[in-house]
Parts: structure tokens; C-alpha cells; sequence
């Protein structure tokens, strides 16, 4: 099987359970692929655990969940060392992040102390306790879902924290034909039902594979133009870092896959923009007042923005 | 297997095509340059051809090329046929001088086995070239097109006719043409070798381009529009000769020996020839001529008597010789060498080194210098004269009667061609009519010029063509020349009256450098190389005289007629202080500068003149740009579709070629937004002209641009989707 039929698979599989969200079964794949991680931002119940549980199940990937509580601690999720009275030393209990696809659910409802300790584990992919560092196994696929920030009793993430997550989704209600068909389906399959498509070496050679997707100069001068941009929009008040940057070459590369190429072009970077720079940029409080969303900002930004279709200089 | 073997017959008459069309190329090049061997020249082209043919390796093709030209240097500038010693010896020596000459810029140095290399290398890479379009580009068109506008340009500029080559060269280009097109088609659409039906295309083809080029053959062909414009241009370019005739080659002017194709324009040249120190200013006379051809002069060899001299005999030059009491000497001392004298009229004797000898012909009156039976270049001499006066009573004697009782000596003297027209003769009959004298009407010839509107000019002097008439054409036609036009048309109208001339060649008078002691100096350069009239009249011998505009040198006249005698000719003084020697090159000088100044004022007269009509047709001119510019749009496609296929198929070309299409869409209303993709805009292209083409190349474009992969696209096809998008814009 080619690269894309792999990831095609995976979404096909996907959409056995899921239905009508093609696209964010797409772009869980790409984050996916791009060993990035998925913020889900949306009501409870329109189908985020089944997703990324339908992703699991599709790579053959070990799946563990963690519910975010305020109550947590960094310990129940990262794991702890209990002493064995018997062995006479401390023994470590893996906590749930260490699995292949963790769902992170109702992240901003546990306090910044334990969001930080999973964001810690997102970015390094790898845990510390009591001074030993302990790598975490691969793939590592970390989606996490938050509540809309408007509700109460959340603690919403920072900036900084924001920034790991390589892409932010919202998942929408179905529509009125998508809800019929899940009522319908909801009779017959299940998510236990799904087969795995792909194994997770597979998985390891598709992720090593996309980093050597084509990134033409252009290209990336293009990334970059589009970041500096929002640093300079008059509604922003924090841009998009050069780790946004990076984010939205590798998601871009993944994508590309996905798409059958082996090279980036604009198209995937205008598709993925909005996805990948909107929560990392914070908007001034004047805009927030007219209702602007960063995400309308990155549309703007985009359909201002030069598309590189020629090389000024000449090579 | 079989497909195999027609394709490369195919190439093999495409090769054989090319060797034929190449050689349309070599022929005028080889007879415009006098260049002999074509050939070996021939061989060099089929050898590079075979080798292309065969596709033998460089490393072995290469020295082969190399053995042969350095073969073909031994055999044309050697007397070796091999490689011998002595032949590989001459390679070196050769090699040594040239590169030598080149390192230290000596363009002229270098010698004409190397201009032979050079001229190979161009075949060389000529024959590699056409490889190319050929095998790979399968389009010999431009190279076609080259041959025409060649073979074109050389028979309306230059001597060559290119009647027939120019049949043999739409023949053979045409085939070929032809026949690379039934190859790109096969190539173009991936008909497998073994489909390809050869006979289906190309007997139609050869029978299309054997009617067709029988047809046009046989048909009527209309006269040239304009007329030739090669006699204008030799008249710039080839030689002419003034005074003692064309140095022929060189277009400058001098002595020379051959006189047989006067006219054309000269170049002065100041070159000193030498100078003579004498009293008063001579004619220096070095020979005669007595045939006139309708061209130019030649020398018949009616007799062939020679009379010998040593240092100080009195010679017998065949003129008249001045009375004893004003003998002068003139003092030679020359620049250039000549192994004849140069003497003024009444010469008596001539002062050399011991032991030389003069001998006078009696054919020519050419003076030859020797010493011990060896022709030898005096570089210093003198000759002791007198010079003739003509008493003007015994001149006004001579009648036209007296001609009757001439000798048949004389005969060469009257000879005329029988293609001279009879107007000249009706001329010189109607000029001659009032005068009694055979020496008036020789006078009234001689003054008919300057009073007849005849111009001086050394640069816009016809060459006679076909069965002009040089005479006939100075003397009715063109009215304008110099000293040879002058001189020969008089010595041919007196021959037409019977009166024995003969057309004289040597230096004018030259001009006066300083004069110490008495003695004048005058220097004889190159300009004063000049020709006159003798003519010969009973009972007073031959007498020179001079037609031409500008100069004054005739023979010393005694007016020795009574005073009383009430019908005197006012003779202007005989010609004692001639007008400025520089007489002779001051006519160039002044008609150019004065023609520039007169071209300048001209133009300005007329820009003065139509200045509205200018600026009316100037805003016109930019109208009608601006019109086009604005619709380019419409007619851009149709030259940008053969600019492209012109290019190599490569990504580069695509390259630019698409975004010259972005570009046409744009004009044509379909733009690209600022921060549009290229897939998203070959969408919206798509669906504007319901195809699929836009899509098609963008494709190929962003896995060349983005991808930097741009090695299995298929220009070929892409092209064609490109004519096929980039002609619907124009529509």
C-alpha cells in the first residue's frame, strides 16, 4: 500500500463510525501523521471519544483516557512510584499518558498544575518522575477536548500551553440527515466492531516518511510570511510564534500525503492555516468587544497574502 | 525489427537532405570568396554527417574530424598527399605562427591554412547544430527558413545567381520538413514503432512537393519590382581604376595594369608615389592604350617594336620635343618602384645608374627599365626635356582630308567596337560640326564637357552592365566621373571622326612641396594617378590633351598666328601655373563633405518643411500602438504559440510559458486574485472554458515548482494543452 492509501484507510475506517465529519477525521489524521496533537473545542456529546477512539482502534494503537477533573493530580496522570514493601523499593505505576492515543477529555476543567504536567508530556513525549525521565511509547497522539471557554468552572489554558497543540478543531453538530444516519447506525456498528487497517510501525514509517515531504522555499517563505502577518495585524495582540510556524510546515507535509504528493503547496497551507494559527494568537480586547475571531483574522490574512507562484531570484 | 531498419532510413534521408541543403550554403560562400576545393569542403559536412548518423562516440568522431582537416591543410598547402615528416612539420610551424599571431593579436598575421581550420570548425558546428534539430528537435524549419532568406539575400545583394538554388532549396526543404513532421507526429502521439505506417504519409508528401515545385517551375514569374541593386552596390565595393587604370581587387586608387573593366567608385590614397624636381609642373606619362573594348582598354599587339637605350642616348619617344634653349631636368626620387619610367612630354634623354637600359615600346610607349637583361625598379633617375609647344597655325592647317593619306600604322588608333552606339558618333559629329580644323574639333570635344553640365566624381560613378556601353553610358546616362570617363570618351569620339587617338595613362602634376634653390618640388601620390588624350594629327605629330574637369595639363600651344588675324581663338595662356595640384583628390573631399552638409540641411528642410505632418503621423504611429497594445490580447496567442515551440522542451520554457498564459488570462478577464492558489484559479479557469486543460498544467507546473521534480512531464503534450488554452484566450 502507497503512503496515501494507508491514511485514506485510516479515514475510510474512521467514517464507518463517524458520520458527515470527514474533514476532522482528515485533520486528526494529519496531526496525527505530523506526531502532533488535537484540540477538540466543542459541547459535549457530538462524537469526540468515538472519534479518537475510532482512531485508535484503526492503527492498532493501545488507547487510554484520562477524564480532567478539578480535582486531578499530575500524579494520576503521569504516573507514580509506590514502594513495595516486599521488593523493599520503589516501584513505578505508569499513569495514562503513557499510551499510544490518549484522550485528554474536558482539559480546562482541571487546574493549571495538572494540565501542565500532561502539556509537559505532549511536547517532550517523554515523563519525569522522582528524577528518573522515562520515555513515553511511540506513536504518541494526544487529542485533547475542552469545553468552550464561555462556560463555567473551566481553567482555561495558557497561551504557551495552547501553543503544543498543533491543531484545534471544532466538531460541530451533525446535520439533520448526519443525525439520522447516527441514530441509525448506533443499532449496528460500534466502535468495538472497528478492525485495525494499519499497524503502528506502519504508523512510525508514515510519520518518518512525511518529513521528507518536498518543502520548496517558496513555500516556507510563504509559512513565514503568513506568521509575521499576524504579529502585525492591528487586532492581534500575540501572534503566531515560529513554532506555530513549524507547526503548520509539518502539518502541511502530512497533509500533502494525504493528498497523494510528495510536496507541499499553497493549497495545503491555505487549507491548514486557519486549524493551525488560529489558537495561537490572542486577540485585543477591542476586537473581542466587535466579535472578531482569530480565525476570521488568519481568512484575511490568507486571502491578502501573495501566493508564491514564481522564483524572484533566480536559482 | 523491420521498423527498426525504416527508421533509420528516414534518418538517413534526413541526413542526406541536410548534405544537399548544406550545400547550398557552401556554393555562393566558395564562388563569393574565390575559395577553390569545395570538395574537400563538401566531404568535411558528409563526414560530420556520417559520424552524426552512426552516432559515433565523441571520443572517436572528434580526432577523426581533426585527422581530416589536418589532412586537408597538407593537401591544399603542401606538396604532400601524406603525413610525412616534412608535411607534420609545416602542421607545427603553422600552428606555432598562428597561435602566436592570436595571443598577440595580430589579426592580420594569421595565415590562410588557419582561416581554413576556422571555416571548417563553423561547418563543424553547423553540421552539429542541424544533428540536433534533426534527431532531437525534429524541426529543421528555422534552418530552412535561414537558407531562403540566404540564398535571397546573396542574388538580389551580390553577384551570386541563385536561380537554380533556390529551386533545389524549397525542393529539399520542403521534403525534409515534411518528412520530420510525419516523425514528430509518430513521436508525439507514442505510435508504437511497429504501427508506423511510412509509405501512408510520405508518398503523398513527395508527390504534393514534386507537383507543387514542378508547377511553380513551369509557371511565370513575374519581373523583378525593383531594380538590381548590385550595380549600386559595386560601385562602392568593387575596384576602379583612374588614370593609368584599376589596381583591380582593391577599390583604391593608383597605377594598375588592367584597364579592361573601367568605372566604379575609389577610394583616395594619399600613398607618395614620388617626387620630382623640375621647374614647372608635367604630366608624367608611363603608357598608352589602343583598344577600347565598350568596357575598358586594352593593348593590341600590332606591333611589338622595341627600341633600346642606354644611360644618356636621346630617346625617341614619339613626340614632338621642345626647342633646345628651354631643355629642363627633372630628378626622380621614388617611394614606390616601378620598372618603367615615368616621363614628361619632350623627353630627350634619361640619366640612370650605369649600365641601364631603356627600352621604349613602340606599342605603348612604355618606357622598361633594365639592367643586365634583368627588368629592374630604378629608385632614382633623371630625364632631361623639352617640353613640345604646337604652333597654332600649323594646328588650325590640319584637315579632316589629310587623314585620308594615313598610313595603316594608324589603323589600331581608329579601332572601335562595333557594338558602340551610333549616338556617340551622331555626338561627336554634331559637337565638331562648326569647326574646319581637325585640331578645333579635337578642342571643341575637349571643351564640350565642362560646358555641357558633366560632373566630377570619384564615388558615384556606374560600372557598366551587360551590353552597356561605358562611353555611351558616361557620355548619355550617368554625365558624371572622372578622369577615365572623360579621356576615354574623347579618344573614342575622335576616333569616330577619324581623327588616330589614343588613350594615355600615368600621373597628373602633383603637388609643389617646397622650392629651395629655384628648383620646385613636387610629390606624386597615389590621388595623382590620372589618363588623357593623345591625338594625332598630320603634320603635327600627337598631342595630348585633357577632357577632364578639374585639370588643365594640355600641350604648350605657340600662338605663332599674326595679330592682325582678326579671328583668333582667345586660347587661355597654355597651362604654365595649373591650378592646385590637389585638383585631383579635392573633388572626393568636397562631394563628401559637401554631400553630408548638403544631406543635413536637406533633412532639416524637410523636417522644417512637413513638421504638422510629422507630428500628425507620429500621434498616429503611437495611436495605433497603443490601439495594439491594448488589444494584444487578441493577437499576442498567434505569436506566442510558434515564439514557444520554438524553445526546447524543458521545464524552463514551461516555465515561462505558463506564466505567459497566466498572464493572457489575465488580459483576457480571467485574474488570478492576490492570495488565490494556482490549483483553486485552474479550477475556476476549468469551469470557465468547461475543460479540464488548466487543471492539466498547473498540476505539471506545481510538481516542477513546488516539488522540484519536474523529470517525467511530458512537454510535448503539455504543450499542446498550452497552444490549445492559450489560442482560446484569444478568441
Amino acid at each position: 500500500m502507497k503512503n496515501q492509501e494507508k491514511i485514506l484507510a485510516i479515514i475510510n475506517n474512521i467514517e464507518r463510525v463517524i458520520i458527515g465529519k470527514r474533514d476532522i477525521a482528515e485533520l486528526c489524521v494529519v496531526a496525527l501523521v505530523a506526531q502532533g496533537h488535537v484540540l477538540l473545542e466543542d459541547v459535549p456529546g457530538v462524537g469526540k471519544t468515538m472519534m479518537v477512539r475510532a482512531l485508535a482502534k484503526s492503527v492498532g494503537a493501545q488507547f487510554k483516557r484520562i477524564q480532567f477533573t478539578p480535582d486531578l493530580l499530575p500524579s494520576d496522570v503521569i504516573g507514580v512510584s509506590i514502594y513495595n514493601p516486599k521488593d523493599m523499593e520503589f516501584q513505578f505505576r505508569p499513569g495514562p499518558i503513557m499510551g499510544n492515543i490518549v484522550l485528554a477529555d474536558e482539559i480546562n476543567r482541571t487546574s493549571p498544575k495538572t494540565q501542565s504536567a500532561l502539556l509537559e508530556g505532549m511536547e517532550e513525549a517523554t515523563v519525569t518522575i522522582d528524577g528518573v525521565t522515562m520515555n513515553i511509547p511511540k506513536p504518541f497522539f494526544v487529542m485533547a477536548t475542552q469545553n468552550p471557554i464561555e462556560h463555567e468552572g473551566t481553567y482555561p489554558l495558557p497561551e504557551a500551553q495552547l501553543d503544543r497543540f498543533l491543531i484545534k478543531l471544532r466538531m460541530g453538530y451533525p446535520s439533520q440527515a448526519e443525525e439520522v444516519e447516527v441514530l441509525n447506525r448506533s443499532q449496528s456498528t460500534t466502535v468495538i466492531d472497528l478492525d485495525a487497517v494499519i499497524s503502528l510501525e506502519d504508523l512510525i514509517a508514515l510519520q518518518n516518511e512525511a518529513k521528507e515531504i518536498v518543502v520548496d522555499d517558496t513555500i516556507k517563505n510563504y509559512i513565514v510570511d503568513l506568521a509575521n502577518r499576524t504579529r502585525k495585524d492591528s487586532y492581534i495582540y500575540l501572534g503566531v510564534s515560529p513554532r506555530g510556524s513549524l507547526a503548520l510546515m509539518k502539518a502541511s507535509q502530512a497533509l500533502a500525503m494525504l493528498r497523494g504528493r510528495d510536496f507541499v503547496t499553497p493549497d495545503d497551507i491555505q487549507y491548514l492555516a486557519p486549524y493551525v494559527f488560529s489558537h495561537r494568537m490572542m486577540l485585543r480586547s477591542e476586537a473581542r468587544y466587535e466579535g472578531i475571531t482569530t480565525q476570521e483574522i488568519v481568512e484575511r490574512i490568507l486571502a491578502k497574502t501573495n501566493v508564491p507562484i514564481k522564483r524572484l531570484v533566480k536559482q | 525489427m523491420k521498423s527498426g531498419i525504416q527508421q533509420k532510413t528516414l534518418q538517413g534521408i534526413f541526413y542526406i537532405l541536410v548534405f544537399f541543403l548544406l550545400r547550398e550554403w557552401l556554393y555562393p560562400v566558395m564562388e563569393l570568396t574565390d575559395t577553390s576545393h569545395i570538395s574537400i569542403f563538401l566531404a568535411f559536412i558528409a563526414i560530420c554527417l556520417v559520424f552524426s548518423y552512426f552516432s559515433v562516440p565523441w571520443w572517436l568522431s572528434g580526432p577523426g574530424k581533426l585527422v581530416y582537416v589536418a589532412w586537408i591543410l597538407i593537401i591544399v598547402y603542401t606538396n604532400e598527399v601524406f603525413f610525412t615528416r616534412e608535411a607534420i612539420s609545416f602542421l607545427f610551424g603553422d600552428l606555432v605562427i598562428n597561435m602566436a599571431a592570436l595571443f598577440n593579436r595580430d589579426w592580420l598575421l594569421v595565415t590562410d591554412s588557419f582561416r581554413t581550420v576556422l571555416f571548417l570548425s563553423l561547418l563543424w558546428m553547423t553540421a552539429y547544430l542541424i544533428h540536433h534539430w534533426i534527431t532531437v528537435r525534429l524541426n529543421i524549419f528555422l534552418f530552412f527558413f535561414m537558407t531562403v532568406i540566404f540564398i535571397g539575400a546573396l542574388d538580389t545583394f551580390s553577384p551570386y545567381a541563385g536561380d537554380g538554388a533556390i529551386l533545389r532549396v524549397m525542393i529539399l526543404g520542403l521534403l525534409l520538413s515534411g518528412l520530420l513532421k510525419v516523425a514528430q507526429i509518430f513521436e508525439l502521439n507514442q505510435i508504437s514503432p511497429s504501427e508506423r505506417k511510412y509509405g501512408f504519409l510520405i508518398v503523398p508528401l513527395v508527390l504534393l512537393v514534386a507537383v507543387s515545385g514542378s508547377i511553380g517551375y513551369l509557371l511565370p514569374k513575374a519581373g523583378p519590382i525593383w531594380a538590381d541593386p548590385v550595380p549600386y552596390i559595386q560601385t562602392f565595393a568593387k575596384s576602379s581604376s583612374t588614370g593609368p587604370g584599376s589596381s583591380g581587387g582593391i577599390g583604391k586608387i593608383g597605377y594598375g595594369e588592367d584597364d579592361s573593366e573601367l568605372g566604379g567608385a575609389f577610394l583616395s590614397d594619399p600613398t607618395v608615389v614620388f617626387e620630382v624636381m623640375v621647374q614647372t609642373p608635367q604630366y608624367w606619362k608611363i603608357e598608352t592604350k589602343d583598344t577600347y573594348t565598350s568596357k575598358g582598354w586594352e593593348q593590341s599587339v600590332a606591333s611589338n617594336e622595341i627600341q633600346n637605350y642606354t644611360v644618356g642616348d636621346v630617346l625617341d619617344t614619339g613626340i614632338k620635343v621642345g626647342p633646345e634653349e628651354d631643355q629642363d631636368i627633372a630628378i626622380y626620387s621614388f617611394e614606390l618602384r616601378y620598372p618603367f619610367l615615368m616621363y614628361p612630354y619632350g623627353s630627350v634623354a634619361a640619366n640612370a645608374d650605369e649600365g641601364t637600359t631603356f627600352s621604349i615600346s613602340n606599342n605603348t610607349q612604355k618606357i622598361e627599365t633594365y639592367q643586365q637583361n634583368d627588368v629592374v625598379e630604378l629608385a632614382e633617375y633623371s630625364i632631361s626635356f623639352s617640353e613640345p609647344k604646337f604652333s597654332l597655325t600649323a594646328l588650325r592647317a590640319t584637315t579632316p582630308e589629310s587623314l585620308e593619306q594615313l598610313s595603316p600604322e594608324f589603323d589600331r588608333y581608329l579601332q572601335l567596337p562595333e557594338s558602340l552606339p551610333e549616338r556617340v558618333s551622331e555626338l561627336a559629329r554634331t559637337i565638331t560640326a562648326d569647326e574646319e580644323s581637325l585640331y578645333n574639333k579635337a578642342r571643341a570635344i575637349e571643351r564640350y564637357f565642362p560646358q555641357n553640365g558633366f560632373v566630377y566624381d570619384q564615388s558615384n560613378v556606374a560600372v557598366p552592365e551587360g551590353d552597356q556601353d561605358y562611353v555611351d553610358q558616361f557620355l548619355f546616362e550617368t554625365n558624371r566621373g572622372y578622369c577615365d570617363n572623360f579621356s576615354t570618351s574623347m579618344v573614342v569620339m575622335l576616333r569616330t571622326l577619324g581623327i588616330p587617338s589614343r588613350w594615355v595613362k600615368g600621373f597628373a602634376e602633383g603637388e609643389e612641396m617646397r622650392a629651395d634653390n629655384g628648383d620646385k618640388m613636387f610629390q606624386i601620390t597615389n590621388n595623382n594617378a590620372h589618363s588623357w588624350v593623345e591625338a594625332y594629327f598630320p603634320g603635327v605629330g600627337w598631342m595630348p590633351f585633357e577632357p577632364t574637369i578639374g585639370f588643365s595639363g594640355a600641350g604648350n600651344i605657340d600662338f605663332d598666328l599674326e595679330l592682325n588675324t582678326p579671328d583668333v581663338p582667345v586660347e587661355p595662356p597654355a597651362p604654365e601655373k595649373p591650378e592646385k595640384p590637389e585638383v585631383t583628390d579635392t573633388p572626393v573631399n568636397k562631394s563628401i563633405s559637401e554631400r553630408l552638409t548638403e544631406t543635413i540641411q536637406k533633412f532639416g528642410s524637410w523636417i522644417a518643411d512637413n513638421r504638422g505632418l510629422i507630428i500628425w503621423w507620429s500621434l498616429v504611429a503611437i495611436a495605433i500602438i497603443a490601439v495594439l497594445f491594448r488589444v494584444r490580447q487578441k493577437w499576442l496567442p498567434k505569436l506566442l504559440v510558434p515564439y514557444y515551440r520554438l524553445h526546447k522542451e524543458d521545464w524552463r520554457t514551461f516555465e515561462k510559458s505558463y506564466h505567459r498564459l497566466l498572464k493572457q488570462l489575465a488580459l483576457y478577464g480571467i485574474e488570478r486574485r492576490e492570495g488565490q492558489t494556482l490549483q483553486s484559479y485552474a479550477d475556476y479557469v476549468d469551469k470557465f472554458f468547461g475543460s479540464q486543460d488548466m487543471k492539466k498544467l498547473t498540476n505539471a507546473y506545481e510538481r516542477g515548482f513546488y516539488g522540484k521534480n519536474n523529470d517525467s512531464l511530458e512537454w510535448l503534450k503539455l504543450r499542446e494543452i498550452w497552444e490549445n488554452l492559450i489560442n482560446r484566450t484569444s478568441s
